[in-house]
This record gives structure tokens, C-alpha cells and sequence, in this order.
């Protein structure tokens, strides 16, 4: 489905990230390392932040004057699958976080081109920036 | 069936009167309430309520006044999502543009809790010797608004915030087509705390707008809708010796040089001529192509035209949702089918459209006309819809000339590079809000919002710094005590 509007696509960040928040509840049960339990609970605040963030600045920034159409933004190119209940372990439980930090990487990477509101194009960077960081983090824990 | 009711001196109560009106949801053409078509009776009550009011609370400090509006706000936007939902439901305009309309109502309650720099007047020691003079602001009584279908939310709080934070009281009419998103708003005032009878709503039509206009106990009217209705309101309250602010209809031009940048423009345009389904006072209507703008604007616009996605207003991915009512649906088909009959080209049709598990919604399509003659009715007469006359020009000057024959004069647009060519344009067009590179010349809370010509009567625009002015007398004191 094409995401055209700004709702459309805030819509769309601020599911992404409540989902993306649930599901890191459920990684961290399934964790053992406790290190790597506080880190995959510690992006489920995370993405609770960006959820309240992401319906406030909705609000906040809808600008009547300027609702023009977006295009090249679609929701199936972000859909992944991560389930790993067939598969349990801190490997994939680790895999399961750097793959869902890094479509969020990308989704906010995208949106940020296409938002013409610059206040909300830069949180969408700065959400781009803090899964690097994530991303970084994870992909250095030896597991 | 719900049935609305009307708020007088802070409680719900119904109306004296047999008379109720359907309001429908455009998108699935059902009934969803009724309302009530009050009486003379009924207004005089709450004529009565808001001078009753208005007594103790012009003696209230405008400081305090302004500490309603601050909770207001913040209640507003606890119920932002609810308030745009409703909006949806009753007016068909999509939830990011109904998001879009809360958010500017918000904005003027904002800048009204400015008052104490908005209402001050001035002065001026020893006019003659030893005498001082001073020019103060002082609220005057019960103002009235009476709005339109197409901004439920925000047109009556374009003139209310002001009128009550500069001490006045107020009596709210919604159109009898969308009374819900009102009735919604005022269910959150209710919450916040206003003395009873400062605020009030009387739902109605024709009856209760003429027991407004007659009752000698409001002392101004704030008015938004057509230019017959807006020249109606302005002599009935000149005759009645109230104030009036009578904002009327539009007839939008939308100017694209051929030195435009098309890409960037395209987006703009299409909010311009399709957003809010065409039903905007601000909306584009006729899209003037100068020299050899045209094919390139032609090919553009119809292919974003085409692509545009219609359906329920809800539903977040949809980009223009119904026209309000069916009544209205049936006059913008017949402008259309004028338009073909007067031999403009029809290159998109929006009839018959087919929206998938809406097939009772009030739904148009985008609509575009080529070979547009000025002179033709699709051209010259507003049609509130999404239907676009598109007019071939050589120059800019044939452009201009062709706004300027309009009977209205509320907005214009001008898409170009050249700063010469925007200067001469906003220098010589004739309508009040000017847009350049933009498709919506919608002026904020802050600045005052009204056309010319036909589009206006009256003096003292919506909004603004200056609609203190409307709301409040300027009192003299000339004061000798050496």
C-alpha cells in the first residue's frame, strides 16, 4: 500500500513502532544473556518513546496549507518477517533486534526525504542515527 | 437516532421546535442524527443567557479570560483525534486534512490568549494644555457566528476565541449539514470551566439565522458561507445596526508561468484544486497555463489528477474523500454537465465514480475541463467541487486580466521563478490573499483572513490582529485635572 499522505506515513511510523515495541517485549522474555535482555528491553522504551513522539509531532505539525501528496513510499517494502518461536536463542534473538533496527533505519531514512516538514524530517534522522548507534551496539556483543 | 441539541447558559437542552433536519455521513450515504431547525424563541434564549453573562464577565481580567483559553487548549488537543474523527464522519474531508482544520482552530484560541498585547489601546498627554486623552478597548455584549459546511471546526473559532477573551459573550450557529463536529467541541468546552452563558450554540437554519440577525440583543455577527447569503447577513445587520464581518464565495485563478518549476509545483496544485474535495473558499478552480506552461502542465496535472485516491475520509492512505452532502453532489454534476454543453473539453470525468463499499457516498471524482473559455459558466461561477476549468493564455497580462473580470476577489496563486512576475501579480490581482508557489493562500490566526469584491462585505476580516477591532469599542477619555 502506498503511503501518500502525512498521516499516511506517521500513521504508519507510529504502528511500526508500537508493534516493533511489543515484539522487543517478547524477545526479552525469550532472552538468557542478561546483558543482552537489559539492551532488548531497553529499545522496547525505545520505541515506545518513538510511538509518543511520532502521534504528538502528528498533531502538532499537521499544517492545513501544505497536505500535498507524497509518493515512493510503500509499507510492503518494509514489512519483514523476525519470528523466531521455532528457533529460540540469544543468536537469533540478536538477529531478530538488528533486523528490525535496521528497517527502521531505513524506513526513517526514506520518510526523512519525503516529509516536508523540516522539524519532523529531522527527528526522522535522528531516529536514523540512534539505530546506527543500536545497530553498531548490537553487532559487537559476542554472543 | 441521535439528536443534537443546543447549549445555552451551560446545559444541553432541546429545541422548541418540530422541525429537525437529516445529517448524513457523505461517505456511506447513511443518516447518522438530526437536527433541530430552533426557534426565534430558542435564540432569544440564549440571547438572553450570553448579556446576562456578559456583565460579570467583562469584569473578569482579560488575563484571567486568557487562562480559559490556556485550558481550552490544552483540553483541544487531548481530544484533538476524537474532534477530527467526527469532522470525517459528517464533512467527508480526509483525516489528515480534518487533523489539519482542528489544528488551525487550535491555533486561534492560541493567539488569542495574546489579548493583553492584542486589546490595548493608546494615549497621548496634554492633547491641549494640561489635558490628557486616552483611547481604550471595551467588549461591547453578545456577538453571533453563523458558519459554514466546509470547516465545522474551524470557522467558528476564526471569531469566538477574540470575541470572548476580549470580554464579549457568544452565541455559535453550525450549519445545519455538519452540526456534529460542533457539538463535539462544545462538549470538550464544556469541561473547561467558562462561566455559564459565556459561550453558547444554537443548532437551526434559515429561521434562526434571521432571529440572530433581528435580535436586538446581539450586537454583531461574524459570517462565513456564499456571497448571496454574505450580502443577505450585511444589509439585514445594517438595517439592524449591528457590526458584520460577511465573508462570501470565491472563484479562485491559480496562475502557472511557463519559467514554473513543474515538478516541485504538481504536488501544490493538486492540494490546491482537489483538497477538501474543491469544497475551500481557498480552493483553485481555474487553472490559467501563461504561453508554454500548458503541455507540460496539462500532461502533469491530469496524470496526478488520475492517480489521486478516493475513498472514505478515514481511511488514511485515501486523498480526496466525498463531497459534504448529496445536494451539493447534484449541483457540482450540473456545473459539470454545463460545462460540456457550453463545449469546454471534459479530458477527466470524475462522474460515476466508483469508490469500492461506498456505493451511497456522495463521492466526485477529480474533474478537469480543457478549452476553458473565460466567459463560460464553469469559468466564472463557483462551483465548490473538484472540478478544474483549465484556460490557455499567452502572457501574463492576459492572465491577470482575466482575474480581474471576476465577480470575487478572495484568493489567487501564482506558480513561477521570477520575482518581477510574482510582484506584478499580487501588485494587480485583485483578490485579498495571494498565494505564490503555494496553492492555498490560507492566512494564519495572526493574520486577517477575508477576500474582496463579492468574496467580502464588511470591513474588519476574520482573524487577525485587527478582528480586536470588530469585537470592541474604542472609548475616548479626555481627562483635565491641573
Amino acid at each position: 500500500m502506498a503511503l501518500t499522505t502525512f498521516g499516511a506515513i506517521m500513521g504508519f511510523a507510529a504502528d511500526m513502532a508500537a508493534k516493533t515495541c511489543e515484539y522487543y517485549k517478547e524477545l526479552a522474555g525469550r532472552a538468557t544473556d542478561a546483558g543482552l535482555k537489559g539492551s532488548i528491553e531497553e529499545l522496547a522504551r525505545e520505541e515506545a518513546k518513538i510511538r509518543a513522539r511520532l502521534e504528538e509531532m502528528r498533531r502538532l505539525n499537521v499544517t492545513e496549507m501544505i497536505l500535498e501528496y507524497v509518493s515512493g513510499l510503500h509499507d510492503e517494502d518494509y514489512n519483514i518477517n523476525v519470528d523466531i518461536s521455532d528457533s529460540p536463542g540469544d543468536i537469533r534473538v540478536l538477529e531478530a533486534a538488528v533486523a528490525l533496527e535496521e528497517r527502521e533505519k531505513r524506513f526513517f531514512l526514506d520518510a526523512s526525504d519525503k516529509i516536508p516538514l523540516p522539524e519532523v524530517a529531522r527527528y526522522f534522522r535522528k531516529i536514523v542515527a540512534k539505530k546506527e548507534q543500536n545497530l553498531s551496539r548490537f553487532r559487537a556483543i559476542p554472543v | 437516532m441521535n439528536r443534537v441539541k443546543n447549549y445555552i447558559n451551560g446545559e444541553w437542552i432541546g429545541s422548541d421546535t418540530k422541525e429537525y433536519g437529516d445529517v448524513w455521513c457523505p461517505a456511506t450515504g447513511e443518516k447518522i442524527a438530526e437536527v433541530p431547525f430552533s426557534t426565534a424563541a430558542d435564540v432569544d434564549k440564549a440571547v438572553q443567557a450570553a448579556n446576562e453573562a456578559f456583565e460579570d464577565w467583562r469584569c473578569t481580567p482579560p488575563l484571567s479570560r486568557a487562562r480559559y483559553l490556556f485550558k481550552l487548549r490544552d483540553c483541544f488537543e487531548s481530544a484533538f483525534e476524537d474532534i477530527a474523527r467526527t469532522l470525517v464522519t459528517e464533512e467527508g474531508k480526509t483525516i489528515d486534512e480534518s487533523r489539519g482544520e482542528v489544528r488551525r482552530m487550535i491555533e486561534n484560541v492560541e493567539h488569542a490568549t495574546g489579548i493583553t498585547t492584542l486589546m490595548t489601546g493608546y494615549n497621548l498627554e496634554d492633547i491641549a494644555t494640561g489635558i490628557d486623552c486616552t483611547a481604550e478597548r471595551q467588549p461591547m455584549g453578545a456577538f453571533g457566528a453563523i458558519v459554514p459546511f466546509n470547516f465545522p471546526a474551524m470557522v467558528p473559532w476564526w471569531f469566538l476565541p477574540y470575541a470572548v477573551v476580549a470580554g464579549n459573550t457568544y452565541i455559535v450557529k453550525p450549519s445545519e449539514q455538519v452540526p456534529l463536529t460542533q457539538t463535539r467541541i462544545f462538549e470538550v468546552l464544556e469541561d473547561c470551566g467558562f462561566p455559564e452563558g459565556v459561550i453558547n450554540m444554537v443548532h437551526g437554519a434559515k429561521e434562526t439565522v434571521n432571529a440572530m440577525l433581528h435580535h436586538p440583543g446581539i450586537k454583531g455577527i461574524s459570517f462565513v458561507g456564499s456571497s448571496n447569503t454574505a450580502r443577505y447577513i450585511y444589509k439585514a445587520c445594517g438595517e439592524t445596526g449591528k457590526r458584520v464581518q460577511a465573508l462570501g464565495g470565491a472563484k479562485n485563478f491559480v496562475l502557472v508561468m511557463p519559467d514554473a518549476e513543474l515538478d516541485r509545483s504538481i504536488p501544490s496544485l493538486i492540494t490546491s484544486f482537489y483538497g477538501c474535495a474543491g469544497e475551500r473558499c481557498l480552493s483553485g478552480s481555474v487553472l490559467v497555463a501563461v504561453g508554454d506552461a500548458y503541455e507540460p502542465l496539462k500532461e502533469k496535472f491530469l496524470a496526478a489528477a488520475k492517480a489521486l485516491k478516493v475513498g472514505n475520509g478515514l481511511d488514511e492512505t485515501v486523498q480526496m474523500g466525498p463531497v459534504a452532502t448529496k445536494a451539493h453532489m447534484e449541483k457540482i454534476l450540473g456545473y459539470i454537465e454545463k460545462g460540456v454543453k457550453e463545449g469546454a473539453k471534459l479530458i477527466l470525468d470524475g462522474r460515476n465514480i466508483k469508490v469500492d463499499g461506498y456505493e451511497k457516498g456522495f463521492f466526485i471524482g477529480p474533474t478537469i475541463f480543457d478549452d476553458v473559455r473565460p466567459d463560460m459558466t464553469i469559468a466564472t461561477e463557483e462551483i465548490f467541487g473538484p472540478v478544474v476549468s483549465l484556460i490557455r493564455v499567452k502572457n501574463l497580462d492576459e492572465g491577470i486580466a482575466i482575474a480581474r473580470k471576476s465577480r470575487y476577489g478572495n484568493a489567487a496563486c501564482l506558480y513561477t521563478t521570477n520575482g518581477k512576475t510574482a510582484r506584478e501579480f499580487k501588485y494587480r490581482v485583485p483578490a485579498s490573499m495571494i498565494g505564490v508557489n503555494l496553492g492555498i493562500a490560507a492566512p494564519m490566526s495572526f493574520f486577517p483572513f477575508g477576500g474582496a469584491r463579492d468574496s467580502f462585505f464588511g470591513d474588519i476580516k476574520g482573524h487577525g490582529r485587527e478582528i480586536v477591532q470588530f469585537f470592541t469599542d474604542t472609548k475616548v477619555v479626555i481627562q483635565r485635572w491641573t
